[in-house]
């Protein structure tokens, strides 16, 4: 893998880095959604003592670097580099995805919780109608900031071996920095190109249409 | 007549504060009580111990007989059978009016999707809003939201309805269209328990009203009686109040 | 434990991670000096770019908002790769000859050379300040743009100028108003410093590494650098938290 021109060199990063990072973030936004959400209906549903457990699991993923957890999860459980990257990542992002998802659901009015018992649902039936359907929609704009944080940080998994974008290239820092500037420069791009529509489309466009269905708190 | 709904020597605190301090009534199949007095007299928190949306500290509350105080008594069960519309309307916003309509009897009651919609459909043409089931709330007016936050009630077939200020939310404009609604479905047979201060809707159709002032009732009685020979100076008070703010009694047109 | 376990028996814990405690708190400076110097320079580029955004007229605040959601949208691992690398590459291909072997360094306590400075360092922070910058600047904004514009117009009723009420209205208040925000990345940044490996910097996870190398006590040493991340972050929070609530305006 010692390409030394710059359409071949590219050509290698796409082919042999993007499926890594795609994947990965794919791995870890999904395993995140699913803690995320778990932690996010124990925080807002479960007693106490349980929730302080999901709170202390928030606090510890989020205190710690995430190349710091895949090391630790490579020494420690013999996987390859690409699962223990992706376990890492996706335990990680579960404490702020839950973090979302906890938001969204405090958003929902409790007027209309009052008014769902009113017609003689149960806390779970209101749960499950009226507060998580609104609050999946509410969270959509942070879902899309943790879908670009995720794959931000997928670039992290070629510090443990990882063939990602920069680790198809990092090689070259040294060895070849006149051909390495490009080559970062594209990888840059294309991240770029992977985050900013989504998250530009979930700022601007779905904010506003969650507004004027009256989303959000009383109105 | 049989009683629909008995209230018996509820009372209600908050920390230090008593609102209620034992109010005992009863409502009868197809009556309309409506319940009015100062702001802080404790009208809304009777109508939220009722449905034990906020269960009294002492007394008892019975539908048909049945109480909804007893230990084991399955109260979502019990608040499917007592309507409630709300002063801000409370919408779920993220339905459809039709599926504001339709979710409790389909999660609720356990009906079929379809004979969901045909029961919404039958409430939704009462309160005169077939051409806006497709709408969202926020796409509602206030007084076309309060509509369907009676058809949401009325869909559930409930044995009496109870109303927290339907209108003191509204614009003086949209008041009418929500009151000639009420009129409708109280002249149509159903039970209601309405908190307002539109005199001129209880004198139309309520059978009794209750004048509560400190967390007791002060003085019931028709509305001829309020409205020509009322006894208690409190009372006339009030209504002189009221009469000074709305100028006169006649805010609905019957 | 893959790879490492045999060596357990051979270098017992004590003899092993405790002994380089000197290498791994000199390293530990190193990370701190990142961490400081990146949310100095994020705040001090990060406030330009939020009064830029809100205050600047058409071009500059299509700059500042260009340069914020480029940042924001791309990896901090390629933009301290390319801060590295620009003048390396500029040497390389002979356009320049930027001086970039220089360093600044201390005498410790063994009589070794520890280095406090040099290109990859600078680089790194210079990376870490420029991505923080882009971040520091939404919270700070955000906090301007809860200030009512009646108090603005207050202000050049008094016959203020636009930058008299910036500096003396909308900053004060805006800036304590973005406190609770801004803490985020206060205590977001130091996950972040470990960026400085990639440019061979000796901070606090590669000076782990070498001594994993030197003990192959992999998973122990890991577990102890979550824990001086995890009880490092913990502190700058409470640190934030009681500063935050000394410098609330009453009724704010």
């Amino acid at each position: 893998m010692q390409e030394r021109d710059l359409p071949s060199l590219l050509v290698f990063i796409i082919t042999a880095g993007l499926p890594a990072t795609l994947l990965l973030s794919v791995v870890g936004l999904g395993m995140g959604f699913l803690i995320g959400v778990a932690l996010a209906l124990i925080r807002v549903y479960a007693e106490e003592d349980i929730s302080l457990l999901a709170q202390a699991y928030e606090n510890l993923f989020r205190g710690v670097p995430v190349l710091v957890l895949m090391l630790l999860f490579l020494v420690s459980t013999g996987w390859p580099a690409f699962f223990s990257a992706g376990l890492a990542l996706g335990l990680r992002s579960g404490a702020y995805q839950s973090q979302i998802v906890r938001g969204a659901i405090l958003s929902v009015s409790e007027s209309q919780m009052i008014a769902a018992y009113s017609i003689g649902m149960n806390r779970m039936q209101t749960a499950r109608h009226i507060v998580l359907p609104q609050a999946f929609r509410l969270a959509l704009p942070g879902w899309s900031n943790e879908y670009a944080v995720v794959t931000k940080d997928t670039a992290w998994a070629g510090a443990i071996g990882v063939l990602d974008m920069v680790k198809a290239s990092d090689y070259l820092v040294f060895e070849d920095p006149v051909l390495f500037l490009p080559a970062i420069l594209a990888i840059t791009l294309i991240y770029f190109v992977l985050t900013y529509p989504i998250t530009r489309y979930a700022g601007e466009v779905m904010s506003k249409r969650l507004r004027s269905l009256g989303l959000g708190g009383d109105y | 007549m049989s009683i629909v709904l008995d209230v018996r020597d509820v009372w209600k605190s908050y920390g230090e504060l008593q609102v209620l301090k034992g109010v005992t009534f009863s409502v009868g199949e197809k009556e309309v009580k409506v319940v009015f007095g100062p702001s802080g007299s404790g009208k809304s928190t009777l109508l939220r111990c009722i449905n034990m949306l906020d269960p009294p500290d002492k007394g008892e509350v019975l539908l048909k007989g049945q109480s909804l105080m007893e230990d084991g008594v399955n109260l979502t069960m019990m608040r499917a059978r007592i309507g409630m519309v709300f002063q801000q309307f409370n919408l779920f916003s993220h339905l459809k009016a039709l599926d504001n309509v339709t979710i409790g009897p389909q999660r609720v009651l356990g009906l079929e999707r379809e004979e969901a919609v045909d029961r919404a459909h039958v409430a939704i043409e009462q309160v005169q809003m077939t051409d806006w089931i497709d709408h969202y709330p926020a796409q509602l007016s206030g007084g076309q939201q309060q509509r369907i936050g009676i058809a949401r009630a009325l869909a559930m077939d409930p044995d009496v309805v109870l109303f927290d200020e339907p209108t003191s939310a509204l614009d003086p404009e949209l008041i009418g269209e929500v009151l000639q609604v009420m009129l409708d479905i109280a002249q149509a047979g159903t039970t209601m328990i309405v908190v307002t201060h539109e005199m001129g809707f209880a004198r139309a159709v309520a059978n009794e009203m209750l004048f509560i002032d400190d967390g007791i009732i002060v003085e019931t009685g028709t509305p001829k009686h309020f409205f020509t020979a009322p006894e208690n100076e409190r009372v006339r008070q009030f209504l002189h109040r009221l009469e000074v703010l709305y100028g006169g009694q006649e805010s609905v047109e019957q | 434990m893959v790879g490492s376990g045999d060596m357990h028996n051979l270098m017992p814990l004590q003899y092993g991670i405790v002994s380089y405690i000197d290498e791994l708190a000199q390293a530990f400076l190193v990370t701190l000096e990142l961490y400081f110097v990146g949310l100095v320079l994020g705040f001090i580029m990060g406030l330009t770019f939020a009064i830029m955004r809100q205050f600047g007229g058409r071009v500059l605040s299509r700059i500042a908002t260009g340069y914020i959601e480029v940042i924001r949208g791309t990896p901090l691992i390629t933009q301290v790769l390319l801060v590295y690398a620009i003048p390396v590459a500029i040497n390389a291909a002979g356009i320049a000859d930027l001086p970039l072997n220089w360093y600044f360094y201390y005498i410790d306590s063994q009589n070794r050379i520890a280095v406090t400075l040099n290109w990859p360092i600078l680089a790194s922070m210079l990376g870490l300040g420029i991505n923080s910058a882009a971040y520091q600047a939404e919270y700070m904004r955000g906090g301007f743009a809860s200030i009512t514009s009646g108090q603005l117009r207050a202000a050049s009723s008094i016959g203020m100028t636009r930058w008299q009420s910036i500096r003396y209205i909308i900053l004060p208040q805006g800036l304590r108003r973005s406190i609770p925000a801004w803490s985020n990345e206060a205590a977001y940044l130091p996950k972040y410093t470990v960026v400085a490996i990639w440019v061979g910097v000796m901070e606090i996870l590669n000076m782990s590494k070498t001594v994993i190398a030197r003990t192959f006590l992999s998973v122990e040493m890991y577990l102890i650098l979550a824990i001086i991340f995890f009880v490092f972050i913990t502190a700058i929070n409470k640190v934030l938290e009681i500063t935050h609530s000394r410098t609330k305006i009453p009724g704010v």
